[in-house]
C-alpha cells in the first residue's frame, strides 16, 4: 500500500525534482506583479489576463486568500464585459464563478463557450470539475475517463485521481497516484502538492488518519505554505490527540489566512481542550467572518459555516439553515450528511 | 515575443522559460566574449531562478562547412551549468537573497549571489546574475494581426508589451582564448534542465523568434494543421535534431517562411523543387553564431550566417548584441530578403538601452505601484 510505505515521490529515484515551495510562492507572486498593473491599465491582451486569473486563484487556492478568489473574479467579470464573444474568456468566468459555487451560473457560461465555438475537449474538463463538485460523479467519471483515455497527460490522470478519491474508489485512487506522480515532467510543485491533499482527503474521510497525516504532511513539505494541506494536517493530529501541534498550524493560518475555516477549527480544538478564553476569541471572530461571507457568497460558505455553527459556533438553528441552503446548492453526500447532522443537533437541543 | 511564452510548457512555468540569448564580443575587452541567457517573462520583483532546474549555456566551436552553405560543428562542447538554491533570508529591500554558482567546462564553481551588481570571478569566467530590464522588444499584438489578416499590420508607431518588464538574466563574461577551446568561431545555445540525476531539457534557444514567429503558426502547415510544435522543438537537442521529428519542422517552417515572403506580393525566397525554402535549414541549426576574434558590432546578427549563404567572408563578429533591433531585421529578411523597403514594427527600442558595461542589461524597472 502506497500510503502505509511512503509518501509517492518523496524519495522515489524516478521523480524529478520540483522547485522549492518557497521559491515557486514567490514566482507565483512574481508572475502576478508582472502582469497585474498591464490589466488594471487596460493593457493586456486577452491571454495574459486569463492567465492572470489564473495564477490569482492558484495563489488564493495555496494561501487560503478569498480576497484573490474574489479579484479573480473581478477580473474574469469585467474581461468578458469587455470580450463577451471570445470563449476563453467566458469559460474563465465559468471557473471563476465554479469557485463560489455558482454552478449553475458556471455551467450556462460553459454552454454558452460551446456556443462561440470553443474545442469542446476545454469545456468538458471545467464541466466535469462542476459535475464533481454538484455529486453528479457519474456524469464526472464520464468525460474524466473519456479525456484520460484521449490523452493521458498529467493533469488528466491527476484530474480522474482526484475524483476517484471523492467518490472513495481508494484502489483505483491508489493504483493511479504513484504513476501519476512518476509522469509528471513539470517542475512546479504545485500539480503534485495538490494531487497529495486530493489523497490526502480520501484517507481522512475514511477514516485513514495516519495515512491522511503523512499525506497532508507531504503536501505541506512540497508547498510549506500550502494552507488548505496544513489545516487538515492540524485537524488529523488534533484526531490523533497531538494537540499542541494542531493548534500551533491553526494559529498561523487563522491569522494569516481570511479563510475562517482555520479560526473555527482552532476555537474548536481549544474548546475541546478547556481552553475557553481563547476558544472564545477565535470562536466570535470565525462568527463575524462567516457571516460576512455567506452575505456575499452563500454558496460557497454555506457549507463550512454550517458546520461551525454545529460545533464551535453551537447554533444549531442557524446551521440548519445553511445545510438546506447548502443541499439546495449541490446534493453531494456530504451535503446529505450535514444537513442530517443539523437536523440531529437541532432535535438534541430540544 | 523573442522566446518569451514558446510553448505550452514554458507557459506553464516560466522560470524554465528562456526569453533571449545574447553572444557578442565584450565592448569593454576584445580578449572577452559574453553569452547572456534571459528567463521568466515579465518577472515580478520577487522573482527567483528555481533550485530544480540547471541553467545550462552550451558552446562548440564553429567553422564553415567545406560546401561553404552549412556550418560544421566541432563534436567538443563547453558547458556553462548555473544552479541556485533556495533563498535564505531577505535584503534591505525585502527582496529574497539567493546563492548561485557556475560551474565551468572545467569543473571549476564560481559561486555568486543573485543580484549582486559586481557579480563574481575566477578564473577567467565573471558571472552576474539577476533581474534586469528586458532588453527585448516587439510590437506581439501587430504581429499576431499580421497572421490573423495575412497582410501586414505594423503601424509607423508600434505598442511593446514588454515595456518596463523585467527578466532574469545570466551573464557570462569571459576570457574565450582560455576558458573556451578552438574558436573563435563559436555556436551557443542555451537550454534549461530538470536538476538531477535525470536531466530533462526542458526548453533550448539559440536564434530568436524561431520558436514563435517563425514556428508558431499552424495555419498554413500542410502537414500539421493542429500540432503544437514547440514543445517537440524545445526537447531537442540543437546540435543533434531527432530525425524522427525534423521533417515536422522543415514542413512548418517551409509554410511559414513561404507566408512571410509572400506578404509583400511577390516572391524574394523561391522554393527549391522539393518546395523547401532556402532558409530552413539554416533556421534548424538553431544556435547564435559568434567570431569571438571580430570587435564588438552593434548590429550583426545573422551576418556569419548571410555571408555563408552568399559565399563570402563574413566581417563582423555575428552574434547577437543586446539593443540590436531584430524583429525589423527577421521581419525584412522573411519578408523581401533585403530586396526592398526594410519592414519595421513600429517599436524602435525598449524601455532602457543596455549599456556596454558589465552586465551590460540595464538594471531592472521598479515596480509600478497599485
Amino acid at each position: 500500500m502506497i500510503a502505509a510505505a511512503h509518501v509517492a515521490g518523496m524519495d522515489d529515484i524516478t521523480m524529478l525534482p520540483v522547485t522549492d515551495g518557497t521559491i515557486a510562492l514567490l514566482n507565483l507572486r512574481a508572475q502576478i506583479d508582472g502582469l497585474e498593473p498591464d490589466v488594471r491599465r487596460g493593457h493586456a491582451s486577452i491571454e495574459s489576463r486569463i492567465g492572470l486569473i489564473e495564477l490569482i486563484t492558484l495563489r488564493g487556492l495555496i494561501l487560503g486568500h478569498i480576497a484573490d478568489y474574489e479579484r479573480a473574479e473581478e477580473i474574469a467579470e469585467q474581461l468578458v464585459r469587455e470580450a463577451a464573444t471570445d470563449g476563453t474568456a467566458v469559460v474563465a468566468r465559468a471557473r471563476s464563478r465554479a469557485v463560489f459555487h455558482r454552478f449553475t451560473a458556471a455551467l450556462d457560461d460553459l454552454d454558452r463557450a460551446e456556443r462561440l465555438s470553443l474545442d469542446a475537449e476545454i469545456t468538458n474538463r471545467e464541466r466535469a470539475a462542476i459535475f464533481q463538485a454538484l455529486g453528479r460523479y457519474d456524469e464526472a467519471l464520464a468525460i474524466r475517463e473519456e479525456a484520460a483515455g484521449r490523452r493521458a497527460s498529467f493533469e488528466n490522470v491527476a484530474a480522474l485521481i482526484g475524483l476517484y478519491a471523492e467518490r472513495g474508489e481508494i484502489d483505483a485512487a491508489e493504483r493511479m497516484y504513484a504513476d501519476s506522480c512518476r509522469r509528471y515532467r513539470g517542475v512546479s510543485p504545485f500539480p503534485l502538492a495538490l494531487l497529495d491533499f486530493q489523497l490526502g482527503l480520501m484517507w481522512m474521510n475514511t477514516g485513514r488518519l495516519d495515512d491522511a497525516r503523512r499525506l497532508f504532511d507531504a503536501a505541506r513539505r512540497r508547498v510549506p505554505a500550502y494552507a488548505p494541506a496544513q489545516g487538515h494536517l492540524a485537524e488529523v493530529e488534533a484526531e490523533l490527540g497531538d494537540i499542541e501541534s494542531a493548534v500551533a498550524r491553526l494559529y498561523s493560518l487563522a491569522v494569516s489566512s481570511d479563510d475562517p475555516d482555520y479560526a473555527a477549527q482552532l476555537a474548536r480544538i481549544l474548546g475541546e481542550t478547556g481552553r475557553a478564553h481563547e476558544s472564545r476569541h477565535w470562536c466570535r471572530f470565525a462568527a463575524a467572518r462567516y457571516d460576512e461571507l455567506v452575505a456575499c457568497h452563500p454558496e460557497a460558505f454555506a457549507d463550512h459555516a454550517a458546520e461551525f455553527w454545529l460545533a464551535a459556533g453551537a447554533n444549531p438553528e442557524k446551521a440548519l439553515r445553511l445545510a438546506r441552503m447548502n443541499v439546495e446548492v449541490r446534493k453531494t453526500p456530504r451535503a446529505y450528511g450535514l444537513l442530517a447532522q443539523a437536523v440531529a443537533a437541532l432535535e438534541e437541543k430540544a | 515575443m523573442s522566446d518569451h511564452i514558446s510553448g505550452p510548457r514554458a507557459i506553464a512555468d516560466p522560470v524554465t522559460d528562456i526569453t533571449d540569448v545574447f553572444a557578442f564580443p565584450s565592448p569593454e575587452s576584445p580578449r572577452h566574449l559574453v553569452l547572456i541567457m534571459n528567463v521568466f517573462p515579465y518577472a515580478g520583483p520577487s522573482a527567483c531562478f528555481s533550485d530544480a532546474v540547471t541553467y545550462r549555456l552550451r558552446v562548440r566551436s564553429v567553422s564553415i562547412a567545406l560546401d561553404k552553405r552549412a556550418f560544421a560543428v566541432g563534436a567538443e562542447e563547453l558547458s556553462f551549468d548555473c544552479t541556485f538554491d533556495v533563498p535564505a533570508g531577505a535584503d534591505s529591500g525585502g527582496q529574497p537573497v539567493q546563492q548561485g554558482r557556475c560551474t565551468m567546462p572545467n569543473g571549476a564553481i564560481v559561486p555568486f549571489r543573485v543580484n549582486d551588481e559586481n557579480g563574481a570571478e575566477t578564473e577567467g569566467l565573471h558571472v552576474f546574475a539577476g533581474q534586469r530590464s528586458d532588453p527585448f522588444f516587439l510590437d506581439g499584438p501587430m504581429a499576431a494581426q499580421t497572421l490573423a489578416t495575412r497582410q501586414l499590420a505594423f503601424k509607423q508607431v508600434g505598442s511593446d508589451r514588454l515595456y518596463g518588464k523585467n527578466v532574469l538574466a545570466i551573464v557570462l563574461t569571459m576570457e574565450w582564448a582560455t576558458v573556451l577551446k578552438g574558436g573563435p568561431m563559436f555556436a551557443v545555445v542555451c537550454e534549461t534542465l530538470t536538476s538531477g540525476k535525470r536531466p530533462i531539457r526542458l526548453e533550448r534557444v539559440g536564434r530568436p523568434e524561431i520558436k514563435n514567429i517563425s514556428l508558431g503558426a499552424k495555419i498554413f502547415d500542410p502537414v500539421n494543421r493542429d500540432l503544437e510544435i514547440r514543445d517537440l522543438y524545445n526537447n531537442e537537442d540543437a546540435f543533434n535534431l531527432s530525425e524522427h521529428y525534423v521533417g515536422a519542422y522543415r514542413a512548418r517552417l517551409n509554410a511559414n517562411l513561404a507566408f512571410y515572403d509572400g506578404l509583400d506580393g511577390k516572391t524574394d525566397w523561391p522554393l527549391d523543387d522539393h518546395g523547401n525554402h532556402p532558409l530552413t535549414e539554416l533556421l534548424l541549426a538553431d544556435y547564435l553564431v559568434v567570431d569571438a576574434s571580430k570587435p564588438f558590432c552593434e548590429t550583426s546578427y545573422l551576418e556569419i550566417e548571410q555571408a555563408m549563404l552568399e559565399k563570402r567572408e563574413h566581417s563582423t563578429c555575428g552574434g547577437r548584441w543586446l539593443n540590436e533591433d531584430v524583429v525589423d531585421f527577421i521581419l525584412t529578411l522573411y519578408v523581401n530578403a533585403g530586396n526592398g523597403p526594410r519592414i519595421r514594427d513600429g517599436v524602435d527600442g525598449p524601455i532602457s538601452w543596455s549599456s556596454k558595461v558589465c552586465p551590460y542589461m540595464a538594471p531592472p524597472n521598479r515596480p509600478e505601484v497599485a
